[in-house]
């Protein structure tokens, strides 16, 4: 039962609910109390010992109907039906084989011409769990482990049943025999078919979905096609909530911690220096001011996608986000994300802005005209671009102006590194004005380099 | 009064039983939920919307078992010392007072500042005593000795803090406290915590717990906590009574009514003498069943259908 039991955690596990050891011991520990007569029971106490929410609740609930099924081998009966309608057909004196005219002694095939259908059921699931059908997680092992559950179930010897019945040609119960064993593993072969794809269906749910989601994790964002788009959108926002759940959370640190005793003097000074009223040292979470810029020419389009995607979801941890595009010239787009729904506003940012070939140079003059007057050094810059200048004037005394007056510089170019010096990149000449400059192509480094930016803001290094 | 578990339950229809004698009509689940928790001395979590027996599931619990409840409320910024314990200083103060010249006795012949101070620490632990300690819930809960069911109300409204800190006691059922040591339940309390989901709790919390959610019950549930909780109420008003919230909870409102609500209208409508429901009646109770005038508002065109549907369903 033991065995039972770790492959339904098994099969929740691979619908997506966590389980624990511990919880495994716990949940065990409850089944045992509660005992398996009463199928409603045995359900209740599986849903509220492993779900932690609602959801994983109907989830549990699902596993274990489609675990707990037995309907295997419940269709043995109309084995060798078709056969003897298409015989009775055909000539009235072929006598229909009776089953007990078997004389050897092979098991399978025996359970097969007694129609056994739980002994059957019991056999298969015994291969089941000696070929370790429990690890299957791809659709491609579906007929591994078919061929693997059969050849343990004894398909050697019904095929040698099989062969030696066909042998005995000459005596008509023989063939009859034969074919009749014949059709029965092809009963067989179905059935285990059948099983082996149930379990496929159960444990290995999300694992297709998760080697997708993997891929694309680390896939270059310039080759992700349009049709992923919406589960890239998941991930990122996967991925920005665990970044904001991280840097949000409020610090209640008012009347604990340290004293502030300059702070304290200061402000009793009004009480002739008795200490009166204390100031404690509070720690808050300074949320960081960001102005993005990005490139949106043909040739890293798709990386501001996917920035600008992440960078917004992550709103609540932002004080202020500044964005812009340019390819010639700096555009502010700050109004296109309040009147539009993220997603949608990257469209259309793409659209209207997009494609033509980038000058860096103008944009840099264009930025210090607008905003350099708006960058404190609580302003954290963040550059998407190739820095693929077409051979134009790079402007770099804007980018030391920038670093001068910004709290941090951050470069990231969708381009590694040893390109960087190669044909019109201008990247070598930025790159001493920035306080980080790194290759940013998958949604990974995006993370990563989001998340750095975060910890130095936030000063929880 | 028993030991709270002093009599196992036997069964899950045991419980349901006993709940049912109680007035409390419970599930499958419910039943299923609290013959684990009480076998194997789990804390329960329970969720799911206001009003539908969360908190009486605990009260009826503590009835059955014939234990006393222990309850605590929780909101923001509740702490150790509104939860747990804190000294009674104004006793302490008071004491202190009431005692001066006693202690100058007690100074008498001392001679120096540090014999003086060696004869006031022989005493001081007298201050820190049971005696000056005003229990709170948690405590108390850890010191009733035939046991207790602990309800913990609304845990998703307490802090971080406070949620970490209670892990301690959910999982070793013991709390240090410095001038006292360590201090162990007797008997481990059966615990109950709710929580309205408004806020994600903790994994470590949930994993501590079994995991039970109420949902609003069905029809056929719901007539039979209406028939348990107002007897006097007809048959065929029951019926009516019932179908009319059911198809109300499928609209899109605000706040959908939940079972403390269909009995308070039941009785309602029994107080006001009628026996079947009409559309004036209706209307005029109409906020018993809903708490925002903008879902009286949006009830206003579906009234006459649903009393239509109420009556086709009694068979009237």
């Amino acid at each position: 039962m033991q065995q039972t039991l770790e492959d339904f955690y098994k099969v929740v596990r691979a619908a997506g609910v966590n389980i624990s050891p511990s919880d495994s011991i716990e949940t065990s520990r409850s089944v045992t109390l509660v005992g398996y007569s009463n199928r409603q029971i045995l359900k209740n106490a599986f849903q509220v010992s492993l779900a932690k929410s609602l959801a994983e609740q109907d989830l549990v609930a699902e596993c274990f109907e489609q675990y707990f099924r037995f309907n295997t081998f419940e269709t043995i009966e109309q084995l060798g039906h078709e056969q003897k309608n298409s015989a009775d057909a055909n000539a009235d004196e072929a006598i229909p084989v009776p089953t007990d005219e078997y004389q050897g002694d092979q098991p399978l095939a025996k359970m097969l011409l007694d129609r056994d259908a739980a002994s059957l059921s019991t056999e298969m699931k015994k291969a089941a769990r000696e070929v370790g059908l429990s690890d299957i997680w791809f659709f491609t092992q579906k007929s591994l482990y078919t061929q693997q559950i059969m050849q343990k179930m004894g398909l050697r010897d019904l095929q040698n049943e099989i062969a030696q019945a066909a042998g005995k040609g000459d005596c008509p119960g023989g063939t009859g025999l034969a074919e009749e064993l014949r059709q029965a593993k092809d009963y067989l072969a179905e059935q285990v078919k059948d099983f082996v794809e149930q379990q496929l269906s159960m444990f290995g749910k999300n694992a297709a979905k998760n080697l997708r989601e993997e891929h694309l994790q680390s896939a270059k964002l310039s080759n992700i096609e349009q049709r992923d788009f919406h589960i890239m959108h998941h991930l990122v926002l996967k991925m920005a909530k665990r970044l904001s759940t991280q840097y949000s959370r409020k610090k209640k640190r008012e009347n604990r911690g340290q004293l502030d005793f300059r702070k304290t003097l200061r402000r009793n000074a009004a009480y002739d220096g008795v200490l009166f009223e204390t100031y404690w040292k509070t720690k808050y979470i300074d949320k960081p001011r960001l102005m993005v810029m990005c490139d949106v020419s043909g040739s890293v389009q798709a990386y501001a996608r996917f920035l600008l995607l992440f960078v917004y979801s992550l709103n609540d941890v932002m004080t202020r986000i500044d964005s812009y595009v340019f390819t010639g010239n700096l555009i502010n787009v700050n109004d296109i994300f309040e009147d539009y729904p993220v997603e949608q506003a990257i469209d259309i940012i793409m659209d209207r802005h997009g494609l033509g070939g980038s000058d860096y140079g103008t944009t840099l003059l264009d930025l210090e005209d607008q905003c350099m007057d708006d960058i404190d050094n609580k302003t954290t810059v963040l550059i998407l671009g190739d820095a693929r200048n077409n051979f134009l004037a790079p402007r770099s005394e804007v980018m030391q102006l920038l670093y001068q007056r910004a709290k941090r510089v951050i470069w990231l170019n969708p381009e590694p590194e040893n390109f960087w010096k190669t044909g019109d990149s201008v990247m070598y000449k930025y790159r001493p004005y920035c306080h980080l400059a790194s290759t940013c192509n998958t949604l990974e480094h995006l993370e990563r380099m989001l998340d750095k930016l975060l910890k130095a803001a936030t000063g929880t290094v | 009064m028993k030991k709270l578990y002093q009599d196992t339950f036997r069964s899950v229809e045991e419980i349901q039983n006993r709940f049912e004698e109680a007035k409390y009509i419970c599930s499958d689940q419910i039943a299923t939920c609290v013959y684990i928790a009480h076998n194997l001395q789990k804390p329960i979590l329970v969720e799911g919307p206001a009003g539908v027996g969360k908190t009486e599931l605990a009260k009826t619990t503590a009835e059955i078992l014939d234990v006393p409840l222990v309850r605590l409320q929780c909101y923001e910024g509740l702490d150790e010392s509104k939860a747990l314990y804190e000294w009674k200083y104004a006793k302490q103060l008071l004491y202190t007072q009431l005692l001066k010249d006693k202690l100058g006795e007690l100074l008498e012949g001392a001679s120096g500042l540090s014999e003086s101070m060696d004869k006031i620490h022989s005493h001081d632990d007298l201050f820190f005593s049971e005696s000056f300690l005003e229990p709170r819930p948690l405590y108390k809960a850890l010191h009733e000795e035939l046991g207790c069911v602990l309800l913990i109300d609304e845990v998703d409204k307490s802090d971080h803090e406070f949620e970490a800190f209670l892990l301690e006691i959910l999982s070793e059922f013991q709390v240090s406290i410095p001038e006292l040591g360590t201090i162990k339940a007797k008997i481990k309390p059966l615990v109950f915590l709710t929580s309205n989901n408004s806020r994600e709790l903790s994994d470590a919390l949930k994993r501590r717990c079994l995991h039970l959610y109420i949902p609003y019950p069905d029809e056929k549930l719901e007539s039979r906590i209406l028939s348990s909780r107002v007897p006097e109420l007809s048959d065929t008003l029951r019926k009516e009574v019932v179908s009319f919230v059911q198809n109300v909870r499928e609209l899109d409102l605000k706040k959908v009514p939940s079972i403390s609500e269909t009995i308070d209208w039941a009785k309602t409508l029994l107080l006001l003498h009628s026996e079947q429901l009409d559309p004036p009646m209706v209307k005029q109770t109409l906020n018993v069943l809903l708490k925002f005038e903008t879902d009286i508002e949006a009830m206003r065109d579906h009234t006459m259908a649903f009393i239509n549907k109420a009556h086709k369903r009694s068979g009237t």
